[in-house]
């Protein structure tokens, strides 16, 4: 289990998407955005990437290394 | 294309019932020839043997044209899938050919009968049995967590039959089993057509598994 918090989901709400919406967007499946979002699943770096520009915020908010 | 098929399932049969009949003839027509064991060492063409000849000609050309168009399926699957980054489409009922492994068994009656063991090569054929599993991810995007996923049950399933194979090599190289070597080779060929079977199965197997782990959490969301 990858020991990291993640805001996605709060950054997501904020930017009216769905899950689907932004799975779409960044070109992966909605289970993946799922699992971002509970930290089941660590991303690489251009996921991260391209989920930070999909909502508007930077990476070091949304995925929280502790 | 469903016409096609048709014709094609047409051809099989056709082909089938005129071996029966050819076979058949034989049988009543001309002495048996080519049922019963002979020797083709001193084989003098007959007239009556056109039939057999041509029948058998024509399953084997239809047998191998099935078998063309199964890698032509596969490497179109194959192409489809590099192209729009979604696996293949397999319907999981295919897993249904690992039943075939069954056959295996039939080298334990045919080495007795007369020490023939090629069937136990069929036992690779349980290996089939993913095509559940690769069947129920069909059409599924391609995404880094799949390929992850991919490496990672790749890997175990590599790991698991290597080690089976490692094992049974260490055990096996030590000399005869049951104090006969013919024993020996046959548990060998055993082994190893199970483990590529296992890998084959284990692959796709863990791969659903990975992929789906904890899918109860799947649906609790609304996605909003």
């Amino acid at each position: 289990m990858p020991d990291f918090e993640c805001r996605l989901k709060k950054y997501r709400q904020i930017k009216d998407l769905t899950q689907e919406q932004l799975a779409v967007q960044v070109g992966v499946r909605r289970e993946t955005i799922m699992r971002l979002e509970k930290a089941q699943y660590n991303p690489s770096l251009k996921l991260a990437v391209d989920i930070s520009r999909a909502v508007g915020a930077p990476i070091e908010e949304i995925f929280i290394f502790k | 294309m469903k016409n096609n098929k048709k014709l094609i399932i047409f051809f099989g049969v056709f082909c089938v019932l005129l071996t029966i009949a050819s076979f058949l003839y034989t049988a009543v027509f001309n002495d048996k020839r080519f049922i019963a064991p002979m020797d083709m060492s001193d084989y003098v063409f007959r007239v009556k043997d056109l039939p057999v000849i041509i029948s058998c000609v024509l399953l084997a050309l239809y047998v191998l044209y099935i078998f063309l168009l199964i890698i032509k399926s596969a490497i179109t699957n194959k192409n489809r899938e590099e192209d729009t980054e979604f696996t293949r489409t397999v319907n999981p009922k295919y897993g249904y050919c690992g039943l075939f492994g069954l056959f295996g068994f039939m080298g334990f009656w045919t080495y007795n009968l007369d020490k023939t063991v090629f069937p136990f090569v069929f036992f690779m054929f349980f290996g089939f049995f993913g095509f559940f599993y690769e069947g129920k991810m069909s059409n599924t995007l391609i995404d880094e967590r799949y390929k992850e996923n991919r490496i990672k049950a790749q890997m175990a399933a590599d790991k698991i039959a290597m080690s089976v194979i490692f094992i049974a090599v260490l055990f096996l190289g030590q000399g005869k089993l049951m104090g006969n070597l013919e024993y020996t080779l046959i548990a060998f060929v055993i082994v190893v057509a199970l483990s590529i079977a296992l890998k084959m199965f284990l692959g796709m197997y863990l791969l659903y598994h990975y992929d789906n782990d904890g899918s109860d959490g799947l649906f609790d969301e609304s996605g909003e």
